[in-house]
């Protein structure tokens, strides 16, 4: 009995591990097509994310099945009740990545000159989020925090960009809607940015069965 | 063992007890047999007499528990019985007892009676009126005999049991200690028992052949581990799930490891998306599989190999290689490719242009020889290029003569300034040649030639209008060093590593009206290494770049030799 529920463990944090990874994969493509302007960039994501969906109900149900059956405390109980949180972070990471790659898709943004900034954000949201699975993957209690300081980053990034972005406003209107868009992909990188800090203080839970409540 | 030997001995004693028992039973019966035959005769003679004296009323009276009483007459027929009515009995003339009463006054017999159903002794006595007497009496059968005897031999069993079960008990400690004190070590070095000899010899042939054996197994791993740890490949053994069993030192250092990682999921140490794909495709479907991933700038080559048993993928072996030369080489190659059609394409567009122009008479008279001039410089910068690419293509395949000779410095350089004055002059750049007298090197002329010259080419067309070129040549001990500084724009930091690079530019905008082709610093880059000198770069942007090309003295010994 025991033998399968560690079994059982071993699978929940592989199928973690896996969906961890297909985020990873989903906001670095959703960066390529911002990169390179690719409205074909959308579909890729959106296959993705569609598979991180598949994921969620996979590894929900599992959890809900150990936690029926195994009654499982301590330790377990923690890692269990975490994944079941931290999964919808994650498939709330693909799917701001399905909407940046939709954004790209439209071509409003694909001549943007003022991009960099906003690709800045875009790779320091990633590493956010590479860091939150790495931590997980590792139950390291110091790379989860690394995380949640790096969000500080992410946060002043987003900043800078809208005030740049207001002021382009004010001095061109032509490009409102190209402004708004590099707007909205900022913010879901903002966004982005969250979930993995959400990741990461499920991580320490997981790890120190001490839950911190968001910082800010 | 007690129970062994408690078994055994339980055995033993009881097939002894029966057969004591038996043999017993067997000499009481007939002594009881003989006993009783005396009995009933003595007892048939009183009751002869009683009956004699008394009449056949004494029998009536008599209380007859055990004993049966019988009278007959003298023909056979029943008068009287004490167990039965007497008309109902049948005729007992052919009674044995009963006949050879008739006849010698006495008989006796023993037998079954059919009447009752037991063994009787029968003794019967002829009166003096010619009646015979019979006395009955129930033979003890050898069953009654034994019945009597049966709680005592159980008894005595049970206690025997008991003192046998601690007789066994002290019988095996006292066998075994022995044993248990046996050094199996030194199994030959024990003499207690001579019957267990050969089961010593067998352990010591064993326990030698487990040493050899574990000895060769760990020679083995000690290869194995020597062999895995050492080598400049990662190595990583996964179970059928994917979980580590091993990895060696290089695998852990690139996956970052850390110290616990048997038995860990393999995901959680590298889960890119490439290495996941060959991964599932090793453990489901036995496929090989390979990739190439990036490894802190390094590109290392994945090579996944399922383990199978039969049909069944039990494990799979990751081997990961460093294939960063040859990505970076291959890279290379094909930049090197896409420059060189796009470098000769370039004037190859000028040229046609000019000549279809021509050819459709669209040019004025006056304005043909400018065009016939571009054309001119075009196919001239053709001719430097094709040239350039032959002789770095010569250099790549070591074609070039590297026999050496004695060359003098200052001379060649002096040479190149003159054959370069020309270019200096449009550009208003002073060239200047400043060395300690004589300087010989010995070494490949050409070689050295076309790394002054590409030096100093460069340094006066990457300069500003009217700047200076020093050109600085110093003997020391043991080298020669070339110093080629100039105060043109100089090269930015980002650029300096990269400008020995074939056909790179630092600005790729002007590279055009500057000329050259963008392989000067590749060929004094390749021509230096044959040589095996060392250049050095110092170079501030806005201020001027300073080449500095260290020839070693090895080069000049070697050439000595060969002059």
């Amino acid at each position: 009995m025991r033998l399968k529920f560690d079994e059982e463990l071993n699978n929940l944090n592989r199928e973690m591990i896996l969906m961890g990874s297909m985020c990873e994969d989903a906001i670095n493509t959703a960066i390529c097509a911002l990169i390179k302007g690719d409205p074909e960039g959308h579909k890729n994501v959106s296959a993705i994310v569609t598979e991180i969906s598949h994921k969620e109900r996979e590894i929900e149900d599992m959890c809900l099945k150990l936690l029926m059956q195994q009654q499982p405390v301590a330790t377990d109980l923690r890692t269990i009740s975490s994944a079941l949180k931290m999964v919808s972070d994650l498939e709330r990471i693909g799917d701001q990545s399905d909407d940046i790659a939709e954004i790209v898709s439209m071509q409003n943004v694909s001549d943007a000159d003022d991009k960099y900034e906003i690709l800045d954000l875009g790779q320091a949201s990633s590493r956010m989020v590479t860091g939150a699975v790495d931590a997980f993957v590792k139950r390291d209690e110091k790379a989860a925090r690394a995380v949640i300081k790096e969000d500080d980053t992410v946060d002043d990034y987003f900043d800078k960009i809208k005030k740049e972005l207001a002021k382009s406003i004010q001095t061109d209107e032509t490009g409102l809607e190209k402004t708004l868009d590099l707007l909205m992909i900022s913010k879901y990188f903002e966004r982005i940015g969250d979930h993995a800090v959400n990741i990461a203080q499920w991580v320490i839970f997981s790890v120190t069965g001490i839950l911190e409540g968001n910082t800010k | 063992m007690t129970r062994q030997i408690f078994k055994h001995m339980l055995i033993l004693i009881t097939v002894a007890l029966l057969v004591a028992f038996t043999a017993v039973l067997g000499i009481l019966y007939s002594y009881f047999g003989v006993v009783q035959e005396g009995q009933v005769k003595a007892e048939a003679k009183l009751a002869a007499q009683a009956v004699e004296a008394e009449g056949i009323s004494y029998l009536e009276n008599l209380d007859p528990d055990t004993t049966r009483v019988t009278l007959v007459a003298s023909d056979g027929q029943v008068i009287y019985d004490s167990e039965a009515d007497a008309s109902t009995l049948e005729n007992h003339a052919d009674r044995p007892e009963i006949k050879e009463a008739l006849v010698s006054g006495e008989g006796m017999s023993t037998r079954f009676s059919g009447t009752l159903l037991k063994s009787f002794v029968y003794c019967a006595e002829r009166l003096s009126d010619g009646t015979v007497l019979r006395i009955a009496e129930p033979r003890d059968t050898a069953l009654n005999i034994a019945a009597g005897m049966v709680p005592f031999v159980l008894m005595l069993l049970i206690i025997l049991m008991v003192c046998m079960w601690f007789a066994a008990r002290r019988v095996a400690a006292r066998i075994t200690e022995p044993l248990n004190r046996l050094d199996l070590d030194h199994p030959m070095e024990n003499d207690e028992y001579e019957e267990i000899s050969p089961l010593l010899k067998r352990i010591y042939a064993q326990q030698k052949q487990i040493a050899d054996e574990k000895g060769r197994l760990v020679r083995i791993e000690r290869d194995f581990t020597a062999v895995t740890q050492h080598m400049a490949e990662g190595l990583i053994l996964l179970d059928e799930e994917g979980r580590v069993l091993n990895m060696n030192n290089k695998a852990g250092k690139l996956l970052n490891a850390g110290d616990v990682y048997i038995g860990m999921d393999i995901l959680a140490l590298e889960r890119r998306e490439k290495f996941r794909e060959i991964l599932a495709g090793a453990l489901e479907e036995g496929e090989h599989g390979e990739a190439i991933l990036p490894y802190d700038r390094l590109s290392y080559q994945v090579d996944v190999t399922p383990v199978m048993d039969g049909k069944k993928v039990i494990g799979t072996v990751v081997l990961l290689f460093d294939v960063t030369e040859r990505e970076t080489a291959e890279q290379m190659r094909r930049e090197f490719t896409a420059n060189v059609s796009h470098e000769l394409k370039t004037p190859l567009h000028t040229i046609s242009g000019c000549a279809e122009m021509l050819e459709s008479g669209g040019v004025r008279p006056e304005d043909q020889k400018k065009f016939v001039h571009l054309i001119y410089t075009q196919v001239q910068r053709m001719i430097t290029l094709v040239q350039d690419i032959l002789y770095i293509s010569h250099l790549d395949e070591g074609a070039v003569d590297m026999s050496c000779s004695r060359i003098d410095m200052c001379l060649m350089a002096d040479k190149v300034i003159e054959s370069l004055s020309q270019e200096a002059e449009k550009k208003h750049v002073g060239v200047s040649l400043d060395s300690d007298g004589e300087v010989i090197y010995y070494g490949v002329a050409r070689l050295t030639e076309s790394i002054i010259f590409n030096l100093i080419d460069n340094a006066i067309k990457y300069n500003k209008e009217g700047g200076e070129v020093h050109v600085r040549l110093r003997a020391a001990a043991h080298t020669i060093t070339l110093q080629v500084s100039d105060n043109g724009i100089g090269i930015p930091e980002e650029d300096q590593t990269r400008i020995f690079e074939r056909f790179y530019r630092v600005d790729k905008s002007r590279s055009r009206e500057i000329g050259g082709t963008g392989l000067g610093l590749a060929i004094v880059k390749h021509a230096a290494m044959l040589q095996n000198a060392q250049i050095r770069l110092d170079s501030q942007p806005g201020r001027g770049s300073t080449f500095t090309v260290v020839f070693p003295e090895k080069a000049t010994d070697e050439a000595e030799a060969a002059v």
